[in-house]
């Protein structure tokens, strides 16, 4: 069995059995990750009717994402995986929305600031991105169907199960950012003028 | 029947029924009083109309030990099980104390007493012959182990990610990664960076301590987190990591204020805080000061900066200077070589005038000003200036103004003790002035080991522990990250 944490968006948990979605917790606030967080993975829990040692693998949504929140489901997937000695498996969320869908596919989610988190698809493989955008660029794929939905566990949680199957490595587990801290050295101001 | 605590003001009561229970063998009134006033000792008695019942506990915080001192129940309150409520009551504060054995005597022929003590977890350890006297009757000694919880903090206020594990009231492990050389650049901590390496750390960090500890997650007994004040952003990665710890391990969490973990630190030193203390707490991100009655129900906040923390007054000082980040080390370092009275910076916030609204809070903003002024005005007119005097000099006005404000404290609230916590304790001048001030005023000083000052895991895991010992109930799993908590919130409920 394995449980999916996403707080990329809102923040969600759920639990597969197999491909089958067991149970799916998702709590909509944009800042009460750290608030909903063990609440969430407990209900899930609950819900699917199992308990965690049962469980036997760890997925999380790595990202692309603005909020601190995103943080908070990676630092309790990393500790959970880790306390019950269970492999976790890192879903760059973008894959997870676009999973399943063929075509061209163009998946977007906010990423604040009036840009976008943008990456693009050919039949279900990734032929661009991820990388942040601005909305003038949406003109550049006119051909491409435009999926703008935010992630939650339970697309991270199908396309990790997927992954396992297809030997696909989810094994980096790290935030994806795509900005680097907002920040530039000081050089220090005078204060006399 | 009610048990309560006993003060000198019942020593007649007490020595009444002393004499009764143990006529020639019988305490002396002012070995009684000293028993009961001594400081780590916990008397308690029963009251039902009279006084019908006592006994007495002396706890070794440095030892992790305490005594059974004495109990005595009156021969008409006997055979209604109040010894066993008493001996209870004394377990109960031993336990609470972060005592790990309890120790008594009791005369080998009280075959009531002793069958008690053996129900309690009581065993025999040894036998003092002609202990008792007149009488020359042997004691044995008994002994109860009490297993103290294993805690695990997690702290992640500001650039260090900490996880300390404590047994009761002794350290086991203290693991920590700073992101203090990732700031140095920026020439303060970035909230976004330090965050970033929390993540990156979290685990790692948790993998030291459990190796540092010699322990498997299977053994702690409870989780406790720093969810305030702090950095929202880096808060939020330490309280997913516990949630996510607490879920998968099943064990309780507590929330706890950081702040109050400076306090608490102390504990590890010595095996309880002494009470009531001022507690100073200076660091890159805090200058606060305490009054700390009761670590767990009785914390006030009396002052605090209303601008720059002072660990950041020596960051931007630092900067002026064209020293690196972090400034504390350089400044005091530089400052070595200078006269501290070479220059006469403000002390901010000391003024007859600030006394009424702002006696216990600090400024240093202004200060911070005035140095740059006094390099910038030298450098424009193309002079020289002493670096080091200037380092000195704001130096001293620095630890001038923090040990002022809170020697005003320990003066005005009776409290002879002051406890120093923070980075900026680090600093060599604050630590000799600061001795050298309360060796003058008569007053304690207390600075536990520098790892345990700045931030750190142990401390959050000590006072989770002390809140587990008392028998406190967990923080529901909905707390979050409260970057202004107040002292007063020791735990978020």
């Amino acid at each position: 069995m394995l449980i999916s944490i996403d707080t990329s968006a809102g923040t969600s948990v759920a639990i597969f059995d197999g491909p089958s979605l067991l149970s799916f917790v998702s709590f909509e606030d944009p800042f009460g990750h750290a608030e909903n967080i063990g609440s969430a993975i407990e209900a899930a829990l609950a819900e699917a009717g199992i308990t965690r040692q049962e469980l036997s693998a760890v997925a999380v949504g790595r990202g692309p994402a603005p909020y601190t929140g995103l943080r908070v489901g990676i630092a309790a997937a990393q500790l959970l995986a880790r306390s019950l000695s269970l492999p976790l498996n890192g879903v760059m969320v973008l894959d997870a929305i676009a999973f399943g869908k063929s075509g061209k596919i163009l998946v977007t989610t906010d990423a604040k600031r009036k840009e976008l988190f943008a990456a693009w698809y050919e039949d279900g493989k990734r032929t661009g991105g991820p990388e942040v955008i601005s909305p003038d660029r949406l003109a550049d794929f006119p051909e491409f169907e435009q999926l703008a939905v935010s992630a939650d566990a339970a697309m991270v949680g199908s396309f990790a199960v997927a992954a396992a199957s297809s030997g696909i490595d989810l094994g980096q587990t790290d935030a994806i950012y795509l900005r680097s801290p907002d920040v530039t050295p000081s050089k220090g101001k005078r204060v006399s003028g | 029947m009610e048990i309560r605590n006993l003060s000198v003001e019942d020593l007649q009561a007490l020595m009444r029924l002393e004499r009764e229970v143990f006529a020639a063998e019988a305490w002396s009134e002012s070995g009684m009083l000293s028993e009961i006033t001594a400081a780590h000792s916990y008397y308690i008695g029963a009251v039902e109309g009279e006084l019908v019942g006592y006994a007495g506990l002396r706890i070794s915080p440095l030892d992790h030990s305490a005594d059974v001192q004495t109990i005595a129940v009156a021969q008409q309150a006997r055979g209604s099980g109040l010894g066993r409520r008493l001996m209870e009551q004394l377990l109960a504060k031993a336990k609470s104390a972060g005592s790990e054995q309890v120790f008594l005597e009791v005369k080998s022929s009280n075959d009531v007493a002793i069958s008690l003590y053996k129900s309690l977890g009581f065993e025999q350890i040894d036998v003092r012959k002609r202990y008792y006297q007149p009488s020359g009757e042997d004691a044995l000694v008994m002994r109860l182990k009490i297993r103290q919880p294993i805690v695990l903090g997690i702290e992640s206020t500001c650039d260090e990610t900490g996880v300390g594990i404590v047994q009761g009231n002794r350290l086991l492990a203290n693991a920590l990664n700073s992101s203090m050389d990732l700031h140095a650049k920026y020439g303060g901590v970035v909230p976004e960076v330090a965050a970033r390496a929390h993540l990156e750390a979290i685990g790692p960090t948790l993998d030291a301590a459990l190796d540092e500890a010699g322990i498997s997650l299977d053994s702690v007994d409870a989780i406790s987190v720093a969810n305030g004040p702090g950095l929202a952003g880096a808060l939020m990665v330490g309280i997913g990591a516990a949630k996510g710890l607490a879920v998968a391990t099943g064990k309780p969490i507590y929330a706890v204020n950081h702040l109050v973990g400076h306090v608490g630190a102390d504990v590890l030193e010595r095996g309880s805080v002494e009470l009531p203390t001022i507690a100073l707490l200076v660091s890159g991100g805090h200058t606060s000061l305490l009054l700390v009655r009761d670590l767990l129900d009785d914390v006030e906040l009396l002052g605090e900066t209303i601008d720059d923390a002072a660990g950041e007054a020596f960051d931007k000082v630092a900067r002026v200077l064209d020293l690196p980040y972090p400034g504390g080390p350089q400044i005091d370092k530089l400052a070595t070589e200078g006269n501290p009275s070479a220059i006469r910076f403000p002390r901010g916030l000391t003024l007859p005038k600030d006394l009424e609204r702002n006696k216990y809070n600090f400024s240093f903003s202004g200060l911070k000003t005035a140095v740059a002024r006094h390099v910038e005005k030298h450098q424009d007119a193309g002079e020289e200036f002493n670096a080091a005097d200037v380092a000195a000099s704001f130096r001293e006005a620095v630890v001038d103004v923090l040990l002022t404000k809170a020697l005003w404290a320990c003066e005005e609230f009776g409290v002879p003790r002051l406890l120093l916590g923070g980075g900026v304790v680090a600093n060599a001048r604050l630590r000799e002035e600061a001795e050298r001030r309360c060796a003058e005023r008569g007053v304690e000083l207390r600075i536990p080991r520098f790892s345990l000052c700045t931030d750190n895991g142990a401390m959050i895991a000590a006072l989770g522990s002390q809140l587990v010992m008392a028998g406190r109930e967990p923080s529901a799993i909905s707390f979050g990250a409260e970057s202004t908590l107040p002292v007063t919130v020791v735990q978020t409920p």
